[in-house]
């Protein structure tokens, strides 16, 4: 049977998920429900169901574009669909296009670590959160992964100092030689939230600037030069 | 003097085989440039204040009343006549402009009243008794061509002002140097006064004659500069002063809308390589040559109303260059010239003139892809057009003229013909031929439309409205040219052209997208035509979703295809003048604005009044599904059918580009690979945040030197009007969130 996923959205046109132009797709539904989501429309999954072989054929149109780029597959979270990652991963790499994961890193399972470039981007927002990444980071080493991580930066959440030595511990234990890509929290998401009539739990707090940006990877850059 | 070229004695003019014969093709980077020498910095100081000046005179700095603009009028002008290496201006002081009356007295008189200025009775005398384009048009126009023509149906057409779009091969006066050129003309001349004297052949013969009358004038033209050109250019200097002179002359002779350089860098290299190796000029030298050449082209300037400017926003001059490209032969045409001309963007700042254009190809040396992308990264200031594309059509010697109207240099021309509006033509179907906006019968009585639309039967009477349109388009054309040809023929850019010329009749649409749209909600929604009490549709009632144009959606996508290959068939149906071949354009320039103004209520939702999108692209902010979505449907529009061209306006954030320059600059490159390779025809690229261009509006003196390509051209953002400001800031930025 043809394996079918649902998707809420494809994006044709993106210089900024993973290398080179991408196309995005959007799956629907995931584990987490984090309180600064940019994505709402993707928190459940619903819509119709989409089959293989449309979503390729959608995807290698834009394969003259994918020099340096390929497909990046976000959401939602692609990790709850495994089945359908695994068997689009394998035809694009079969088409020779680059395929590029975001995940949340709360799904710890070998065979999708290893089904793309894996960007994860680390929830912390919360007390006692970064416990889950331990079992995922620890088998993306061992199986040999090179992983992007970022963190989406929010404003009296998670940028306190406490907050990012702790982040920069985890990392440091796994990836001691990667940085941690900062994503200033936006509100931009605040209409999705309206037409969804979903409250936006986050709505209250301020946008983060390029000198929050700034500020965190300083702090980011003493923890690693130190030896803790 | 060094040593001759291969080719030089050459009995048959023929600058391509010069070039292929003597050029040096280079892959290498952009690391050998230079900045600008402290002569040039100078130099270009003091257009900064002539500039500034003319900006706060209201756009015009000043105008030669007592004059009638020709190659002999002015005395010698100068910037700063120590201080030029390249000389030459079109009157006598720089930016200040000539009169030129032979479109249409009307619209000199009009041009100078508009900047407080008045036409001085020795002009208006000497043309109370000549015969201009403009009347002699007006002549012979039906009712019919008038009624489409104050309709807004047909808009933009050369009537009243210089056709332009011709490239004079202004290299030949450098090559040759202007004896050999009036002794080929002789030639020719002798040989068709010895034919049959039909009226076709006495018409040729008196071309034939201006031809070398107006050769004769140029040498003397450039003797009022102490310049002997009437034997070939020596040196690199001589090579661009000699070929500027021959622009030069044109630009006096023509107010043409496009007046277009032609593709002069890779043919400026071989005298330029040589002079380098025999160690006349130094890698400053050079640039500082191809500097001052570029500071001419930046001033050019013609009179212009302000319903012109309504039309072709900014101020353009099209003095269009083309740059790269690959040889029939694989090499690249790409030199060290091609590099310099593009430095020159970084010397003398972000400029709109010339309009460098680069032909790319996926052969292209890659670092001179990546030099073109940072180029555009950096100065939103050139455009790319698909060379893979033009090549095999236009062979390895041609250039672009206006924006997107490709021509083999010197061996072809054409016929401008402005535009139809596609979107005013589907109202008028709906309306059983009756303008939308003033309810007069303008087209022969058709059906009328009641309740939901059914998608076959509009497409019928879309069709049979088309055929109407599309003859008395083409014959409104052909007494356009037979008469701009009699009363205001191209002397001099004819001169630099082979006697046997091949022609084109260009014609255009406008409000693509619009029309696109409209069909595919009428096939796909539900849309209901609302009348007001006049019995003319004033607005349409939509139910439900449908494909949009820009989504790479097949569904829409085809009915764009069709609508483009349906039209351009219709065209060809009627002859047109001096058995010229019809092509078609997709482009706007930028009077998608003054279109959308005249066009009512149009079923895809948009309101009456509302501008179009600019040339062949989606609607804006229809096109929701990414950028490479939105490139993937203009491309599938068929350059067979438009061979004029399908111009594509593209505006990216740099932060939804790429992180880093780097990658802006990468995925830029792969971008353009990526879109040409499946066959789409033109690109411009902004890479812009709206915000900037929103804070450039509110306070224009700290951004004085924005520049955005538009539709095919470049402009100074703060010379377009309100209203072209704010269609720009309504375009679809492409971003990611």
């Amino acid at each position: 049977m043809m394996p079918v996923g649902y998707i809420d959205s494809i994006y044709c046109g993106s210089g900024v998920d993973g290398k080179g132009l991408r196309c995005v797709v959007f799956f629907s539904g995931c584990n987490l429900r984090c309180p600064f989501c940019h994505n709402p429309e993707t928190l459940y999954k619903k819509g119709s169901p989409m089959e293989l072989d449309a979503l390729m054929a959608r995807l290698l149109r834009y394969k003259p574009y994918f020099k340096r780029g390929g497909v990046t597959l976000s959401g939602g979270e692609p990790f709850l669909q495994k089945e359908f990652v695994l068997a689009l991963s394998n035809s694009l790499k079969a088409e020779g296009v680059n395929v590029c994961i975001e995940t949340n890193g709360q799904i710890c399972d070998r065979s999708l670590i290893e089904a793309g470039d894996l960007i994860v981007d680390v929830k912390n927002q919360e007390e006692g959160d970064l416990k889950e990444y331990e079992r995922f980071f620890a088998e993306c080493v061992r199986c040999g992964k090179e992983v992007k991580i970022t963190n989406v930066l929010v404003p009296g959440k998670n940028d306190t100092v406490e907050k990012l030595i702790f982040l920069s511990r985890l990392i440091k234990k796994y990836y001691p030689e990667i940085d941690i890509k900062f994503l200033p929290f936006r509100k931009l998401c605040v209409e999705k939230y309206e037409k969804l009539s979903l409250p936006f739990p986050y709505e209250n707090i301020r946008d983060a600037e390029e000198s929050d940006v700034k500020r965190a990877e300083e702090v980011i850059k003493t923890c690693k030069d130190s030896i803790i | 003097m060094g040593k001759a070229y291969k080719n030089e004695s050459n009995e048959r003019i023929d600058v391509r085989g010069f070039i292929q014969s003597n050029y040096t093709p280079y892959e290498g980077g952009a690391e050998f440039l230079v900045g600008p020498t402290e002569r040039t910095k100078k130099l270009m100081e003091k257009v900064q204040g002539l500039l500034k000046a003319e900006g706060q005179k209201g756009g015009v700095l000043s105008i030669d009343t007592e004059h009638v603009s020709s190659l002999l009028t002015y005395p010698a002008g100068y910037i700063d006549r120590e201080n030029e290496i390249i000389v030459g201006l079109q009157t006598d002081a720089p930016l200040k402009r000539g009169v030129n009356p032979f479109g249409g007295i009307r619209m000199a008189r009009q041009a100078c009243e508009a900047y407080g200025y008045k036409l001085s009775e020795m002009v208006e005398t000497e043309f109370a008794y000549k015969t201009t384009h403009n009347d002699a048009v007006f002549h012979v126009y039906t009712d019919e061509m008038k009624a489409v023509r104050h309709a807004g149906l047909l808009t933009g057409l050369p009537d009243a002002y210089g056709r332009g779009r011709i490239i004079g091969d202004y290299r030949r006066v450098a090559l040759y140097g202007v004896d050999k050129l009036i002794e080929e003309k002789t030639n020719d001349k002798r040989a068709y006064g010895a034919r049959q004297m039909t009226e076709e052949n006495i018409r040729a013969c008196e071309e034939l004659y201006k031809q070398i009358d107006f050769l004769k004038k140029l040498k003397e033209m450039a003797l009022l500069y102490g310049i002997d050109i009437s034997k070939p250019a020596k040196d690199a200097r001589e090579a661009i002063q000699w070929t500027y002179f021959g622009y030069l002359a044109a630009i006096k002779e023509q107010n043409g809308a496009a007046m277009s350089l032609g593709r002069v860098s890779t043919f400026f290299d071989i005298y330029i390589e040589r002079d380098i190796k025999e160690g006349k000029l130094t890698e400053e030298s050079a640039q500082e040559l191809i500097d001052d050449f570029v500071i001419k082209l930046r001033i050019t300037r013609q009179l212009r109303t302000p319903e012109y400017n309504d039309l072709f926003g900014g101020d353009p001059t099209w003095t269009t260059e083309s740059v790269g490209g690959m040889g029939d032969d694989g090499r690249t045409l790409v030199t060290k010239t091609s590099y310099r001309i593009l430095q020159s963007l970084y010397n003398l700042g972000a400029a709109p003139e010339p309009n460098l254009t680069i032909l790319w190809s996926a052969k292209l040396p890659e670092p001179f892809k990546m030099f073109c992308a940072k180029v555009s990264v950096d100065t939103d200031s050139i455009q790319y057009e698909n060379d893979d594309l033009m090549r095999p059509i236009y062979g390895d010697d041609y250039g672009i003229a206006c924006c997107v109207s490709a021509m083999k240099i010197g061996k072809q021309m054409q016929f401008f013909g402005a535009r139809c509006n596609l979107a005013k033509l589907l109202l008028l179907a709906l309306n059983g031929g009756k303008d939308e906006k003033s309810g007069d019968q303008l087209a022969p009585k058709g059906r009328l439309f009641q309740g939901v639309l059914d998608y076959n039967e509009v497409r019928a009477a879309y069709h049979t409205y088309m055929e109407w349109l599309c003859r008395l388009y083409v014959n409104t054309l052909n007494v356009i040219h037979y008469m701009h040809d009699k009363y205001a023929y191209e002397k001099i850019q004819m001169a630099l052209h082979d006697t046997e010329v091949e022609r084109f009749l260009a014609c255009g649409v406008a409000g693509l997208s619009v029309a696109v749209d409209s069909l595919s909600a009428i096939k796909y929604a539900k849309v209901t035509p609302i009348y007001g009490e006049n019995g003319i549709i004033c607005g349409f009632e939509t139910e439900g979703d449908y494909p949009k144009y820009g989504n790479d959606d097949d569904r829409v996508d085809a009915i764009a295809a069709d609508l483009v290959k349906e039209f351009s068939e219709e065209l060809k149906k009627t002859p047109a003048y001096r058995g010229a071949k019809h092509t078609l354009s997709v482009l706007t320039i930028t009077s998608n604005v003054v279109y959308g103004k005249k066009t009512g209520a149009t079923p895809d939702g948009r309101l009456a009044g509302e501008p179009f999108a600019p040339g062949a692209n989606p609607m804006h902010n229809r096109d929701v599904s990414g950028a490479l979505a939105s490139l993937n449907s203009v491309a599938k529009l068929p350059y067979e059918c438009c061979r004029d061209g399908i111009s594509n306006t593209f505006s990216i954030v740099p932060s939804a580009l790429g992180e880093s320059e780097q990658d802006r600059i990468q995925n830029l490159t792969d971008l353009l690979d990526g879109y040409f390779g499946q066959g789409a025809h033109h690109l411009n690229v902004n890479v812009f945040d709206r915000e900037k261009l929103v804070a450039a509006m509110e306070h224009p003196e700290l951004y004085p030197n924005i520049t955005i390509r538009v539709s095919g051209y470049a402009v100074n953002f703060h010379k377009l009007s309100k209203a072209h400001q704010l269609e720009v800031l309504k375009r679809t930025y492409h971003g990611r969130m």
